[in-house]
């Protein structure tokens, strides 16, 4: 969607309304599966079976044995239901191809409006049902609560998120804003202006970048104010919008702060809460989308008529904030592109979770069980990455070298390949 | 028997789509067939789940890279060799067995028999719609198989 929005920019064209509602619905689909599976399939089984339950039974096969099996059904059904939204406007649910610059490729019928209706309509239920589900087996558990707002898994930083004209939460369209870690808004820019505010550090044992807030600097992987190190995740876009655009997410938006004590929350654990505020969230606008009858409207493209050039398109995936930037030659060919995705964002952030985790968990004369190390992965999992996403590989094979270290410290084995 | 046809990959990652390119050839080949049906797919995980259900015998087709394998081998696999690698293929999903396993789990009528045709690739990292010359040359030989598959026919293959 973001490559969507930037090649609309490369041809200074702008949709027509219907194809951006048509976007719109779309992306709202594709939060509803994607949220759908990260939850249950890999957020779940640490909090319905535990963090420290067996690993053989803590996957979603586990959650399922427990919580029910109609309960599984009905998470197969709205994924489904999801993708087949995706499929019927856009082509495919993966690789879609329905955007095209200036719109869509084709206009949806009334039917197919009718349909998708009453698949939102069986989100939103499935929605409260979800919300209930974590209310009732995380929330209700003190040890949960706990373990969740703990200082293991709390990072003071700066958060960042596409906001609407009223500073709600959107994952289309809008200005993006940045929140320092007491909540306070920093700066409110277009996405055109990104460079102005992004810059990105690099380090020789990563192929990925480490982004941060120009503004405030690199000051290395510390947390707090001074440092420039900023997080994008569901939990980013609620800290720094002012609510959500829907009644029902917006209640539960409220329940969520009040519950942990007011903006912003710097928990990592609360990423999954705030996910499930976002499904909410997702199937509620998919079902004002859908009850628009002018998502029907067959005009759906403005041809593009201006020579390309160059553009910026930013929308929140569901991980975080993506951007893709493209300058191309006159016949729209792209001669450069810069892409930030979300776990790029939060890249450095990941780390320092990470290791926050596993000094608190793993101590000296304490055996590291399996139960432990998953509480350290807990840490890394709740960002969802997708480092495949975030890398800029260079072509062809990849130089490595591992090196093995005795616990003196002294070298052991080295393994390379490709290091020229 | 209702038979699925299910080619996966990525068509624009070189042999990534050696999946999709056969089930294309397949869709046009088997277009009388009414009890086969072919699609190709980029999906994976708990989407496997919506396109398997309610067939009897599902045909898997996919790229693989094995240790020591030669470009353009052709593996025929049952699922019990799938339970050796729980390896997931996607970071925001869960792996095939595991889709496998909860579909029966939920009820939903899942293939009794699934076949995977795995062709060993070279490479799966550059965008391209085009084939390395040995995964392009096992192309037609995998359709061959697969019809005579269909057809209640099959010869032992190079096991992994």
């Amino acid at each position: 969607m973001a490559s969507c929005k930037a090649t609309d920019a490369v041809f200074h064209v702008d949709p027509p309304p219907a194809a951006k509602k048509l976007r719109e619905a779309f992306y709202s689909a594709h939060y509803i599966h994607s949220h759908i599976a990260h939850f249950y399939a890999l957020a779940a089984p640490d909090f319905v079976m535990g963090p420290t339950s067996a690993p053989a039974e803590r996957n979603i096969l586990g959650v399922i044995s427990k919580v029910g099996l109609q309960i599984g059904g009905e998470v197969i059904k709205h994924r489904a239901y999801a993708q087949s939204i995706q499929a019927s406007i856009a082509g495919k649910a993966t690789h879609p191809v329905g955007g095209i610059p200036g719109g869509m490729s084709k206009a949806i019928t009334e039917e197919q409006r009718k349909d998708f209706e009453e698949k939102a309509k069986s989100c939103v239920e499935f929605s409260k049902f979800s919300l209930k589900l974590f209310n009732d087996v995380v929330l209700a558990n003190k040890d949960y609560l706990n373990i969740i707002t703990g200082n293991i898994y709390t990072m003071k930083s700066y958060y960042m998120g596409l906001v609407d004209s009223k500073n709600k939460v959107n994952f289309y369209d809008g200005d993006i804003r940045v929140v320092d870690p007491d909540g306070k808004e920093v700066v409110k820019f277009k996405p055109a202006q990104y460079l102005d505010y992004v810059a990105e550090h690099t380090e020789p044992w990563s192929y990925m970048k480490f982004p941060f807030l120009k503004k405030v600097g690199w000051k290395g992987f510390i947390e707090g104010k001074e440092s420039g190190i900023y997080r994008v995740s569901p939990l980013a876009r609620l800290n720094v919008a002012d609510g959500m655009a829907t009644p029902l997410a917006q209640a539960e938006y409220e329940k969520m702060y009040k519950t942990l004590g007011g903006k912003p929350v710097h928990a990592t654990l609360v990423f999954h809460w705030a996910r499930l505020v976002e499904l909410m969230y997702a199937s509620e606008r998919l079902l004002e989308l859908c009850q628009d009858k002018e998502i029907t409207d067959p005009k759906v493209r403005n041809i593009p008529t201006a020579t390309p050039d160059e553009g910026v398109g930013v929308v929140e995936a569901p991980r975080g904030t993506l951007y893709h930037h493209y300058q191309t030659d006159k016949n729209g060919m792209i001669t450069k592109a810069n892409l930030i995705v979300a776990t790029a964002h939060n890249y450095p952030a990941m780390h320092m979770s990470i290791k926050k985790a596993a000094q608190a968990l793993i101590t000296k004369g304490k055996a590291a069980t399996e139960g432990l190390l998953n509480m350290v992965e807990m840490a890394f999992r709740a960002y969802d990455p997708c480092s495949a996403c975030a890398t800029h590989t260079l072509p062809g094979q990849m130089p490595l070298e591992i090196v093995i270290y005795d616990s003196k410290g002294e070298v052991k084995e080295k393994l390379s390949q490709n290091l020229g | 028997m209702k038979t699925i046809i299910l080619g996966l990959g990525n068509p624009i990652l070189s042999d990534d789509g050696v999946g999709n390119r056969i089930a294309q050839e397949l869709e046009g080949k088997l277009a009388q067939r009414q009890d086969v049906k072919v699609i190709e797919t980029s999906q994976s995980g708990l989407s496997l789940i919506d396109l398997l259900a309610d067939y009897d015998r599902a045909i898997i087709v996919d790229a693989i890279q094995t240790a020591k394998g030669k470009a353009g081998q052709i593996y025929r696999l049952t699922p019990d060799a799938l339970n050796e690698t729980r390896h997931v293929s996607s970071p925001h999903d869960v792996n095939f067995a595991t889709a496998l396993e909860l579909g029966n789990k939920l009820g939903i009528t899942m293939p009794k028999q699934i076949i995977v045709y795995a062709i060993e690739v070279t490479d799966t990292s550059t965008f391209s719609e085009e084939f390395t010359p040995q995964v392009k040359q096992a192309i037609p030989k995998c359709i061959r198989r697969i019809i005579k598959e269909l057809n209640g026919n099959h010869h032992n293959s190079a096991k992994l």
